[in-house]
């Protein structure tokens, strides 16, 4: 990998972000979007309830971030170079792949830090909610963990894309949702049908969320749960870049690459 | 040294064969053009050469090197120019330039990009968004692109469709001095024959995925072997014309009026001992056109044999 064509790629990113309204809107539209209707909700409920739910989903809708924004970055900024059929331009250039995925997924987390902190702010303007309140160590292992697993859904679409084109790039922004109601975002795994609980506890998510309410809530958080999420995470991210690249040779095999379709 | 070297270059998709068993090589500082129909394989051809698309079989070597062991040298020092893809239209002009600058490397960017806007005459439309240009002007953005890391080898891929005259000219002109400037070679595809005539040294033929012929514009004009004739004689001497010329086992085309066409070979003397004969035999002309054979006739016959 060289620095100058990392730089190259990294500056189309920010030229693409800047240039094209949608790629600002979905930086802070969609999670500020969430964070209205759900904390509205969750004031509502806290109300006629006593239960107060709030911290928790707050802190899941900002955590969330950093999963939706790595996998759908990287399958729209993968995306935006076929719609523009600059990829045939990009691979006639000594760029690589592993520099263009390298980019884009620093690209992207750059973009959820950002997004990130803009709703963190929010929450707290709106609803007083300090997104500090939960442990520093707490925060950031969360942060790399569920980046690290959008970066893989993200690279698994970016995959599929690669293999079949723009025909499915639907996936670039709905895959990530798939895993959403059984990462426990917003409510604990116990609460999760069996079935759906079979499914949860193969997710690095899953044991990333638990943690945050444990640490809101002022219980012990599972550090062990921590390392096996990111074992997990390891061996899908491995898993991940074998497709990516099998996707790769097939495109460049079919001519995929060099059509753009 | 050749700058490309290709044999047997073979690629497939599904039952159709794109490129089949392909050999040919460019020398250095040479400006190859290759002709051929639409879905002749020209693309498939470059697309494979600039490591877009994997080959089936046989050997690539450029800038004596194997691409696919050697690939950071040779990106390096090729670049690829097409009409077809205007690089990422959601880029301005020089934001598409920047970021490739970057990408290959340049050095001394900033003067390297001004210096192309002003070849293309771009500098007027460097903050306009690539998707907002016309065709004629996204391709010439797409030529600078192609010039900005000066490659030794550059692909041009019906780079002129959709230029203006002036421009077109224009672009030919530079596309010269920059091969004659840097020893570059370039490797030229186009539906245009007369530019590929006028800038070739050399031109293949692709017909179904086969090269069939290579050679210099001079020698490929040879494979059609007949010149026309065209000649207007005085009133009613046409048909008189038309009888000797048929005594002189000449194939006639046709008869109109005071016309009269035919065809005759044209190497040799043929053509020269022909028209004597028929001054001689008194015949005036009123008006004579003779059509020589161009790389269009042999582009059309070699399309139409497929």
């Amino acid at each position: 990998m060289k620095f100058h064509r990392i730089a190259g790629l990294l500056l189309k990113h920010y030229y693409t972000t800047t240039n094209k309204a949608d790629r600002l809107f979905d930086m802070f539209y969609w999670p500020a979007i969430d964070l209205f209707v759900w904390g509205f909700a969750s004031m509502y409920i806290s109300k006629i309830s006593n239960y107060n739910l709030l911290s928790m989903l707050l802190g899941g809708i900002i955590l969330w971030i950093f999963v939706w924004r790595g996998s759908q970055d990287i399958a729209v900024y993968m995306l935006e170079d076929f719609w523009s059929k600059n990829l045939y331009h990009l691979f006639s250039s000594p760029v690589r792949l592993s520099e263009l995925l390298f980019s884009v997924i620093l690209f992207a987390f750059f973009r959820s830090i950002v997004s990130g902190i803009a709703m963190a702010v929010l929450a707290y303007l709106m609803y007083s909610f300090n997104l500090l309140s939960i442990p520093i160590a707490v925060a950031g292992i969360s942060v790399f963990l569920l980046s690290l697993f959008g970066w893989i859904m993200g690279l698994f679409v970016a995959g599929l894309i690669l293999r079949y084109g723009q025909r499915i790039q639907v996936l670039g922004w709905s895959t990530v949702w798939v895993v959403q109601p059984f990462s426990c975002v917003f409510y604990p795994l116990s609460a999760l049908p069996l079935w759906a609980k079979s499914i949860a506890v193969w997710l690095p998510t899953t044991y990333v969320f638990e943690n945050m309410r444990a640490a809101l809530a002022g219980s012990a958080v599972d550090y062990s749960a921590y390392f096996l999420s990111f074992l997990v995470s390891l061996v899908l991210l491995g898993v991940m870049l074998l497709f990516v690249y099998s996707s790769f040779r097939h495109s460049k095999k079919t001519g995929l690459l060099a059509r753009g379709d | 040294m050749n700058s490309i070297e290709v044999r047997s270059l073979s690629k497939s998709f599904g039952d159709v064969k794109a490129v089949d068993s392909v050999s040919f090589s460019v020398k250095k500082g040479e400006f190859f053009g290759l002709l051929g129909p639409n879905g002749a394989g020209k693309t498939t051809t470059i697309n494979m050469l600039t490591g877009l698309l994997e080959k089936d079989s046989g050997e690539i070597s450029i800038l004596g090197k194997n691409p696919n062991e050697d690939w950071e040298y040779v990106k390096n020092r090729m670049n690829v120019s097409t009409a077809y893809f205007p690089i990422s239209d959601v880029l301005t002009v020089r934001q598409a330039l920047n970021v490739y600058s970057r990408i290959f490397g340049v050095k001394d960017y900033k003067r390297k990009i001004s210096e192309l806007l002003v070849k293309f005459e771009l500098s007027h439309l460097q903050d306009r968004r690539i998707i907002l240009l016309s065709s004629g002007e996204r391709t010439r953005v797409a030529i600078a692109k192609g010039l900005l890391n000066d490659p030794e080898v550059l692909f041009l891929d019906e780079c002129t469709v959709g230029l203006d005259p002036d421009i077109a000219d224009k672009t030919r002109t530079l596309m010269r001095e920059y091969q004659k400037e840097k020893g570059a070679a370039i490797f030229f595809t186009s539906h245009y024959m007369f530019e590929v005539e006028m800038l070739c040294g050399r031109i293949g033929f692709m017909i179904n995925g086969r090269l069939l012929n290579v050679d210099t514009s001079a020698n490929l004009k040879r494979i059609i072997r007949k010149t026309t004739v065209e000649m207007v004689v005085k009133e009613g001497r046409a048909k008189l014309l038309r009888d000797f010329l048929l005594e002189e086992d000449v194939d006639v085309l046709f008869m109109e009026d005071n016309r009269v066409a035919f065809e005759v070979a044209s190497s040799g003397d043929r053509l020269y001992r022909l028209m004597n004969k028929i001054f001689a035999q008194g015949f005036k002309l009123s008006d004579l056109h003779i059509k020589r054979p161009t790389l269009e006739d042999l582009f059309i016959k070699l399309a139409r044999r497929k």
